[in-house]
């Protein structure tokens, strides 16, 4: 008996609906035999009695609610097949989203799921791909807290991980924080401990200052080639005596600063860095750019230990899973013009400010003025005075339809942390916070919100729409809408809490590893809610940042979930291949043998 | 005061423009941008609360729409795209229908019929005047040299059968006053109901009596000069607009109150301070038109994104008369008396129902909302600084 059935398309123009091809979709769907009706759009505007009366006139028995976002609209529908006597139990979801997000053949997915949602079969099931053996060894990707703490889970577990880091160090952006949220535990205590541990186990092979080049093989076997950059300083046989970096002539800004200081051009990124090793910045090294120089060559009092001409080299490494922790970049403050940063010296972007105010850092946390030295550079120093007023801009290129739309989601909580910490250093400064809607999310944090109101912080309820210099000082022109009046707050020093944006060669990354990245760069997990750590990649696991805005306890929560996937996988010697290996034939013939089955 | 929630405003809003009205999620961005915002005057966001929230009263007893001259700043860096600019647009059509007490303003504003119908109604009842009482002169199609002065140009007056020119002269005279007297008097109703709203339904104040005189001359320095348009980040709109403006004022000037000084038989020469006036005019109207009318087509601007039919009729009306403004000069000069004659009853055909509805019920009348919203704003502030002594103030 063939059971007649109604679909309802609905798109919600989410970030998603542009992979899909609607109109083929909705053609194959009304290929579908037993569809007898496919109702497109309005689906929104009608109420359920008009659905109800259109259900009835119609003769379906089943409805399914096909689309981009298709429970946003459930509800409705459920009470339309209630209100038409139709049951209501009879009703699937085609969700696309959920289902359907592959690179550049998610239109043909679409028309898998709603198949499978037609015949009232569950997509998972029938898109099963099978499965590998697995290489035991893992490679993680990103030597931030997520990195660090997925190759410290794998390698207790007792199997071997490849951490992989671009940069000459691990430690990632919390090793730049100053003090942690909302216990103000300091950062650098909580993560060193864990840099040193990864530096020494005997599971954790470090390689560091490299970069992914390809990726090669399927789920379980992958062959990872990896570019060594030129370091120029052998690793093995560097001392870290330091008498490099003290006769080396050239200066640069320090990354790790966040720009805030100068480092040699050979340096060791921070005093904790693992590898504690030196290294050569080529951008800004005398030698590289006309091969005069060679200072520390002649300094340094292990032979051979310096090699100026190194060239870059490539390794290749087998692993069975890849663990992605790639994390984020800030927000570029210039795109928002308005704000003056880049032009007014004392308008810093949070990161800086953590720099800043961090006892390692370039004024020993001491907050000073930045001004330009005696060499025009500019620079935070001790004597440059102590600004007395601290503005803090909440939301900066997040919640913005020009910039990024979404909540960054920790800069509300930073920034309360670094009011507290002016606070600690500035007694009797005056310190406002302008902020849109404030986002306490976390556990203790809402608590943490309420003390620092406490604290003599200005709690401000309006975004600020422009700075401009005044003679010394920074006029924000605001908005003060819950005492309603307008705010010309004349401030020494604006600290912009700049959102978060996936980190810079994201979308190369994921084209390498065949995983999908969602509107703003964001790396899609296979399911947000039942698999969060796995993607539509088999092997391949996400953690931290490069996924989502999250803060460090969820950071750290979810490598720790990678790590326990990975670990599942050597243990059972099994893993998921990418169901991207399906095609939509495959898809269509194993619905058509399950049809069979269940009728004989 | 009490204030009564009105569920149905936004309902009732979407009919002058943009309708979405719960985007904003109140950050504060487009008050803290505009460089015209004060305490006591903060706008656009406000406004938008006192419409999510249904507060009908509050919102007509708000000058702050008529103090925004749309850069488009707020709409441009509006983080949700809310577009702030426009809804001030909007909430400036919504009251000038609230001011207006014949309740035409609201029709012409919600309603094309109502629009379309009254101009065509005395685009009709011009032509039928000239039918039926100054039809013309037989002679000048027979005869056209008849009509044609020393220097070559028509003589404008002489063309209506029946009568002498200096009655024919007279006749435009008494329908353009009687026109001028009709529009003014439901003007300065319509501001008195303003008035009534704005200032004294508003019993937080006391306007004490001597600032209604200190504060006087903004009520005119706004009417020529737009002091506050020039405040805009944007400068040029207001050169624009004051181009528009002078022009504008100078035509009507000069068709109302110095019509037998310039409606004349003989054609001066170019140099003559009568002709350099009107050509100044002329161009400035074609300036304005052209920037806009290309604006609006394009969208070249956030201030042109949204275009409402009364924004289109404005211009186009503005331009129908300046084309034929143009063409009956030309037609003047280069001796065609029927090509004048005709092209004389169809500019006026255009002109009487765009004065008629336009003005004082539609876009025009904000030529009088302005400077009465800026010298109520001013009488408000003095007694803000009275009772409260407010200024712009630091956070701490």
């Amino acid at each position: 008996m063939r059971v007649k059935i109604g679909i309802c398309y609905y798109d919600s123009n989410s970030e998603y609906a542009s992979l899909f091809n609607n109109d083929v979709i909705i053609e194959y769907a009304k290929s579908i035999p037993s569809v007898e009706q496919v109702w497109i759009g309005k689906v929104l505007e009608l109420t359920a009695s008009d659905l109800a009366s259109l259900f009835k006139s119609s003769g379906v028995e089943k409805i399914v609610i096909a689309g981009d976002y298709p429970g946003l609209i459930k509800n409705k529908i459920d009470l339309a097949m209630k209100l038409a006597g139709l049951d209501h139990k009879k009703l699937a979801l085609a969700s696309f989203s959920e289902h359907a997000l592959f690179n550049g053949q998610s239109t043909e997915m679409a028309k898998a799921v709603l198949l499978c949602a037609v015949n009232g079969l569950d997509f998972r099931e029938v898109a099963k791909p099978g499965h590998n053996t697995v290489n035991k060894d893992t490679l993680v990707i990103g030597g931030g807290i997520a990195g660090i703490q997925a190759s410290l889970e794998i390698a207790n577990g007792g199997q071997k991980v490849y951490l992989l880091e671009k940069s000459g160090t691990i430690g990632g952006h919390m090793a730049m924080f100053d003090k942690t949220f909302p216990t103000l535990d300091c950062a650098a205590c909580i993560l060193t401990p864990k840099m040193v541990d990864v530096g020494q186990h005997p599971n954790i092979e470090l390689i560091t200052y490299s970069e992914l080049k390809e990726v090669q093989g399927d789920a379980g076997d992958f062959k990872v080639k990896i570019n060594k950059k030129a370091r120029r300083v052998n690793i093995s046989t560097c001392i870290g005596c330091g008498n490099c970096a003290e006769k080396c002539p050239r200066k640069a800004a320090s990354e790790f600063d966040a720009d805030t200081s100068l480092r040699k051009a050979i340096y060791i990124p921070f005093p904790q860095a693992v590898p504690n090793k030196y290294l050569i910045d080529a951008d800004n090294c005398t030698y590289v750019e006309n091969g005069k120089c060679g200072v520390c060559v002649k300094i340094c009092p292990v032979p051979d230990c310096i090699n100026l001409d190194e060239k870059d080299s490539e390794i290749e490494i087998n692993v069975g899973n890849i663990i992605l922790a790639t994390g984020f970049k800030v927000f570029d403050a210039k795109k928002i013009e308005r704000y003056g940063y880049g032009q007014f010296p004392n308008v810093l972007t949070s990161l800086e400010f953590e720099r800043l105010i961090n006892a390692a850092g370039p004024t020993e946390g001491n907050i000073t003025y930045r001004k330009k030295d005696k060499k025009g550079n500019w620079v935070f120093k001790e004597g440059n005075g102590e600004p007395q007023s601290v503005g803090i801009i909440h939301c900066v290129g997040s919640r913005d339809e020009n910039n990024n739309k979404y909540c960054s989601k920790v800069c509300c909580m930073y920034s309360l942390k670094l009011a507290h910490l002016v606070r600690e250093k500035l007694p009797d400064a005056i310190i406002n916070e302008y902020y849109i809607d404030m986002r306490a999310f976390g556990k203790g944090y809402e608590e943490f919100y309420e003390r620092i109101k406490t604290e003599g912080i200005n709690m401000i309820r309006g975004k600020t729409a422009t700075i401009k210099q005044k003679g010394e000082k920074l006029l924000l022109r605001s908005e003060d809408m819950l005492n309603d009046r307008m705010l010309e707050d004349e401030l020494d020093m604006v600290i912009l809490a700049v959102g978060l944006e996936p980190a810079n060669k994201a979308s190369e990354l994921a084209k390498m590893l065949k995983i999908t990245q969602d509107g703003n760069g964001w790396y899609n997990e296979s399911n947000s809610l039942s698999d969060p750590v796995n993607t539509n990649s088999g092997g391949v696991s996400i953690a931290g940042l490069c996924q989502g805005p999250k803060d460090i306890p969820d950071t750290v929560a979810q490598a720790s979930a990678a790590a326990s996937r990975v670990l599942q996988n050597i243990i059972n010697n099994k893993v998921e291949k990418s169901v991207f290996d399906l095609s939509f034939k495959d898809i269509e013939n194993r619905v058509n043998e399950l049809i069979t089955e269940v009728k004989s | 005061m009490r204030y009564t929630i009105n569920t149905d405003l936004k309902k009732e809003l979407k009919s002058y423009g943009i309708s979405e009205w719960n985007d904003c999620f109140h950050c504060g961005n487009c008050t803290a941008i505009c460089p015209l915002t004060e305490n006591g005057f903060l706008f656009p966001r406000k406004g938008i609360r006192q419409i999510q929230m249904g507060l009908k009263d509050k919102l007509t007893m708000n000058v702050d729409p008529w103090l925004c001259y749309y850069c488009g700043e707020c709409s441009q860096t509006c983080p949700r795209d809310a577009n702030p600019g426009e809804l001030m647009m909007t909430l400036r059509r919504y009251l000038t229908s609230v001011y207006d007490w014949t309740g035409l303003s609201k029709k012409f504003y919600t309603s094309h019929k109502w629009e379309y119908g009254f101009l065509g109604f005395f685009a009709l009842l011009v032509i039928a005047l000239f039918a039926v009482f100054l039809p013309p002169a037989k002679a000048i199609f027979t005869n056209p040299e008849l009509f044609i002065n020393d220097q070559g140009g028509v003589m404008i007056n002489s063309l209506v059968n029946g009568i002498t020119n200096i009655e024919f002269l007279h006749f435009v005279e008494i329908g353009d006053l009687t026109m001028a007297i009709l529009v003014a008097l439901l003007l300065i109703s319509n501001i008195l109901n303003m008035y009534n709203k704005v200032i004294l339904k508003d019993k937080s104040i006391r306007i004490p009596l001597y600032s209604y005189f200190v504060e006087a001359w903004h009520l005119l320095f706004n009417f020529v000069a737009q002091p506050k348009f020039s405040k805009c980040d944007k400068k040029n709109y207001w050169i624009g607009h004051l181009l528009l403006m002078t022009s504008y004022t100078i035509m009507f000037t000069v068709i109302v109150a110095l019509l037998p000084k310039f409606q004349i038989e003989e054609v001066k020469p170019w140099y003559n301070w009568q002709r350099i006036l009107g050509y100044y005019a002329t161009f400035g109207l074609l300036f304005f038109l052209v920037y806009t009318a290309i604006g609006r087509f394009k969208k070249s601007d956030v201030k042109f994104e949204y275009s409402h039919v009364s924004d289109w009729l404005f211009l186009i009306l503005l331009g129908l008369t300046t084309i034929t403004g143009i063409l009956i000069h030309i037609f003047r000069l280069t001796g065609l008396p029927v090509a004048t004659y005709f092209t004389f009853v169809i500019h006026l055909a255009i002109l009487v129902p765009m004065i008629v509805v336009e003005v004082p019920f539609s876009k025009w009348s904000h030529l009088a909302y302005r400077p009465f919203a800026a010298y109520f704003s001013r009488l408000k502030k003095a007694a803000y600084k009275r009772n409260h002594k407010i200024e712009i103030a630091q956070a701490a």
